[in-house]
């Protein structure tokens, strides 16, 4: 299955030059937006392993944009992408929107590649463990429902 | 202008080049920034351009090119196409701002010179680019001849109109800038749907020293700047505010120089 990669920044110059390493680079399906509500929208439609955002956008901020991401889409790695590097921000990313990484502007683009890559495995692992839970609560409830009738078999 | 300066036009100088010193430190953030954005988008296309020529070569290096291999020429083109639009657009933002700084700095023109209005109502714009992210600013600019003036102060003027303008706005709103002219004179009206001023503030805004924002450095000189910079122009600004929906500065300048000193 084809990975794809949801992008959001207010400036469509950033989002156009990563949207064009990422094509050249690899075999991800790109989502490019500019504005963080289509964006969201987007994410409520469709399949999506990485979120990258800017942090910086009219209307609402990347972290917020990554903290609504992630309510909707928990097992989705969330990417911010700051020319703000300040500590503050940082742990506000961290704890509000469950930040995979903090990546500084300027990036740099192997950099970026790899980050992308291992948040696509993280969050591949993330959905085989939900898989896994959801089978496995399954398998008990079954099993349960087993036990009672062979309760109700013998007794 | 002939002779030496007036000392009432010297400490004017000094009190225009201390308040733009001021602004431009509040600013130096945002132009950091403003400038980041597309030097990083440089940095990185450039990155993409060495492997979108290294992909090429690597496809030619056998002098053949097979079907599968044009394809991914054509891919390799499509990105490069796009990554040189988007070159494009950087060159041009910085450029922009560059050209922003240097006409408000005017460091390249005579003391008095005659400007074209929008040119440097567009520079400020420019420079405050990043200070306006979240306000949607409309120009309405009319067919205006060039004044002769102090560009620097000018822009000055403009500047500190539009900070207040967007300080006025929290929440963001609008910005209208109008220009006009009639009787020789060339108008400049810069309206925000902001807060406005309350009606027992309104005669107080251009005295020293009033502010409502708190105790910011610099804070408090700005309109009394203005004012002094236009009636030094021999210019009038005048403002009309509606406390909840906003406030319009309106600047009047004469067409021909005449300032305090005569000419």
């Amino acid at each position: 299955m084809q990975n794809t990669v949801l992008l959001v920044d207010d400036e469509p110059m950033v989002a156009l030059s990563l949207r064009s390493f990422l094509e050249l680079e690899t075999s991800y399906r790109v989502l490019m937006f500019t504005s963080p509500l289509e964006a969201l929208e987007a994410l409520e439609a469709e399949p999506v392993d990485v979120l990258i955002a800017d942090f910086m956008m009219p209307g609402m901020d990347g972290i917020t944009f990554l903290g609504r991401a992630r309510e909707m889409k928990p097992l989705t790695t969330r990417i911010l992408l700051t020319g703000y590097a300040d500590k503050e921000n940082a742990i506000r990313a961290i704890n509000q929107a469950g930040l995979y990484y903090y990546l500084e502007k300027p990036w740099d683009n192997e950099q970026l590649k790899v980050i992308i890559r291992n948040g696509i495995e993280r969050s591949a692992l993330f959905n085989e463990l939900d898989m896994r839970v959801s089978a496995l609560e399954q398998a008990n409830v079954e099993l349960h429902g087993l036990r009672a009738r062979l309760m109700e078999a013998f007794l | 202008m002939t002779g030496p300066a007036a000392p009432h036009e010297r400490q004017m100088a000094e009190a225009v080049t201390q308040a733009r010193l001021a602004t431009l430190g509040m600013l130096v953030a945002g132009l950091a920034h403003e400038i980041n954005t597309p030097l990083g988008t440089l940095n990185s296309n450039h990155d993409v351009l060495r492997r979108a020529l290294l992909r090429l070569q690597s496809i030619l290096a056998d002098e053949v090119v097979s079907p599968d291999e044009l394809d991914e020429v054509r891919r390799v083109i499509a990105a490069v196409d796009s990554i040189i639009r988007v070159n494009d657009i950087a060159v041009e933002r910085m450029t922009a701002l560059v050209r922003g700084l240097r006409n408000f700095g005017r460091i390249d023109r005579a003391d008095i010179d005659v400007v074209d209005l929008h040119e440097g109502i567009d520079s400020t714009l420019a420079i405050l680019a990043h200070e306006l992210r979240e306000i949607r600013v409309e120009r309405r600019y009319g067919d205006v001849p060039r004044i002769e003036c102090h560009p620097q102060q000018v822009n000055q003027v403009i500047m500190n109109l539009v900070l207040n303008a967007r300080q006025a706005m929290p929440g963001g709103g609008t910005i209208t800038i109008s220009t006009w002219t009639g009787d020789d004179r060339v108008f400049v009206r810069v309206a925000d749907t902001g807060v406005g001023i309350p009606a027992d503030c309104i005669e107080r805004i251009f005295e020293p020293g009033f502010t409502t924002r708190g105790g910011r450095v610099g804070m408090g000189l700005g309109l009394l700047i203005c004012r002094q910079i236009i009636e030094h122009h021999a210019g009038a600004i005048t403002v009309e505010s509606a406390p909840g929906s906003g406030s319009a500065f309106t600047v009047s300048l004469p067409v021909h120089y005449a300032g305090a000193t005569g000419h």
